[in-house]
């Protein structure tokens, strides 16, 4: 499908597209570590959430620790949580040089391939989004998250050269997911929204640009996710060229939206973690009202969760922010 | 001797701590205290850096360089504290609990307690609650801080609170949680003692905590 055409209208449809995949797993039985290793397994799941709501486009899982597991690091997992990535593999120059460039297939990166290919067999009626990590997100996993952001001070030259060894790497990822038919691709840069505009301008925005280059076309574009304090890096993030931007909740998304452009898509932002996981329907359709109340006046705006859902989040919570919207839209549309 | 210190304090703010290091060299020699330099030249250079980071003036990565920066003029000052008897305003220990690999919002919140004169035992990611209690008792701390960021470990913080519950001076420590999904209410409903939303916040109520355990004012 021409995705980039879809775009222009997908606002107007006033459907929510949260980051929603892992929940299905309570539909299709999987558990953690079933999923996040087999493509299939994750095709089913998103299947099973794009049946049960009416939702915008059905997006992959937000599996943060696929891309450094291919790279080598250690990687933990369990029955019931995202995996999680242990351990640096990248200390000094000589670990950089030793790192070696993974082929696709490489640990998961195979069946995250396949998740796409079998999701778009089974889901024919809507938009199907693949998921990647960002550039400074995973040199962030292979450095260690707390030591890369002083090496941007102390050894910058260390952290664009992994910078550049991921970013080649990201490239070849998001193209095979391209390839494997995906209308588009969520990245995840949430690693950069610790930085400060001159860091992210330096260290983030021009990789996330790159590869958005090397891979955007009319049939997939690039949804850049970053749920930190964006507000500030904003004019970084749209250098980026992605298509669309997806925020999280540590901001006021009625504050960001006046600063994009109005043809660029902006979603979010409810709470996925003390809504959406630990609230109530009546605590989730407040939080969800709050955000449509500032943001359904902005005509690029898309209600989304600030984040992707937690797997045991309560299905009467997720109901609660679908309903809110149908009924919020309703009664605009009424009006 | 204030410029001396004032220099000091600018050079840790930029997280220079090369030349942090070399300033803390010429106070000693030039025979100011250690005790005037930890106060008036690296904690003061901290206070300045908690503030702006509250402020969202500066950055996490602007705030671990000069940490680091402290930590190096810290080290240095270390011996000469010990002999002065000099003593840190407190004791605290800090994990991230059972389960939960994630250690920023922690390192953060451990920098931010040094910078407020508090000495901090890191018990690392993934603590089990016995590594929280044992650590209790040999290093008797006023503070227990717990971080979580994850939905499925923050559960954990209770079980760790529980289990200080249990122990004949619980009413000797304040426990402290932070991390991304907590709330002030999920403190409260655990029976933890403060919650603080951001790491600048957490060192300043952490080190008022401490001055009322003891019987001081703040």
């Amino acid at each position: 499908m021409n995705t980039m055409d879809w775009l222009k209208t997908a606002a107007s449809q006033h459907k929510p597209m949260p980051i929603l995949s892992f929940p299905g797993i309570q539909i299709t039985g999987a558990t953690m570590r079933e999923l996040v290793a087999s493509g299939k397994k994750q095709a089913e799941c998103m299947k099973a959430i794009a049946d049960r709501y009416d939702i915008l486009a059905s997006v992959s899982l937000m599996d943060l620790s696929v891309e450094a597991e291919a790279f080598g690091s250690p990687v933990r997992f369990s029955d019931n949580e995202v995996p999680t990535v242990t351990g640096a593999v990248v200390k000094d120059e000589s670990d950089l040089e030793k790192l070696i460039m993974p082929e696709i297939g490489t640990a998961r990166t195979g069946a995250y391939v396949d998740t796409i290919r079998e999701a778009k067999k089974l889901i024919t009626d809507m938009p199907v989004f693949a998921g990647s990590i960002g550039p400074f997100s995973l040199a962030g996993r292979l450095m260690d998250m707390t030591e890369i952001m002083v090496l941007c001070f102390e050894e910058p030259e260390l952290v664009h050269a992994t910078l550049e060894k991921v970013t080649q790497f990201l490239i070849k990822y998001n193209t095979a997911l391209r390839d494997a038919g995906a209308d588009g691709i969520v990245m995840a840069e949430p690693a950069a929204g610790l930085l400060s505009p001159n860091l992210i301008a330096e260290f983030s925005s021009p990789y996330v640009k790159r590869i958005i280059e090397a891979v955007q076309s009319s049939e997939c574009v690039f949804i850049y996710h970053n749920c930190g304090n964006v507000i500030p890096l904003v004019n970084s993030i749209i250098e980026t060229g992605a298509k669309a931007m997806h925020f999280g909740n540590s901001i006021d998304l009625s504050e960001i939206l006046p600063l994009i452009p109005p043809d660029r898509l902006v979603f979010g932002n409810v709470d996925p973690s003390s809504q959406f996981r630990n609230g109530t329907p009546e605590s989730v359709r407040e939080a969800t009202l709050n955000v449509l109340n500032k943001c359904a006046g902005y005509p690029n705006f898309i209600l989304s969760s600030g984040c992707d859902i937690p797997p045991v989040s309560p299905f009467e919570n997720i109901d609660a922010f679908f309903n809110t919207s149908m009924e919020f839209y309703a009664k605009a549309d009424e009006r | 001797m204030q410029g001396l210190l004032n220099e000091m304090s600018s050079a840790l703010q930029a997280g220079k701590a090369k030349m942090v290091k070399e300033l803390v060299e010429k106070a000693l020699a030039d025979g100011v205290s250690a005790k005037d330099i930890l106060e008036r030249g690296l904690l003061s250079g901290m206070d300045v850096v908690a503030v702006k980071f509250k402020n969202n003036e500066i950055y996490v990565p602007e705030v671990l360089v000069a940490a680091r920066a402290m930590n190096t003029g810290a080290a240095l000052l270390k011996p000469h504290l010990a002999e002065s008897g000099a003593k840190p305003v407190g004791k605290a220990i800090i994990g991230t609990v059972k389960g939960d690999l994630h250690d920023i919002g922690k390192n953060l919140v451990r920098m931010m307690f040094e910078g407020k004169g508090i000495e901090v035992i890191d018990l690392g990611v993934d603590v089990p609650m016995e590594k929280f209690i044992e650590a209790y008792y040999t290093e008797k701390p006023d503070i227990v801080a717990l971080s979580a960021l994850l939905t499925t470990t923050m559960g954990e913080m209770k079980n760790v609170v529980e289990a200080f519950s249990n122990e004949a001076t619980r009413s000797d420590v304040v426990i402290m949680v932070g991390g991304a999904p907590i709330t002030d209410s999920f403190r409260e409903s655990i029976g933890a003692d403060i919650y603080t939303p951001d790491a600048a916040t957490a060192a300043e109520a952490a080190k008022q905590a401490i001055m009322r355990l003891r019987g001081k004012s703040a």
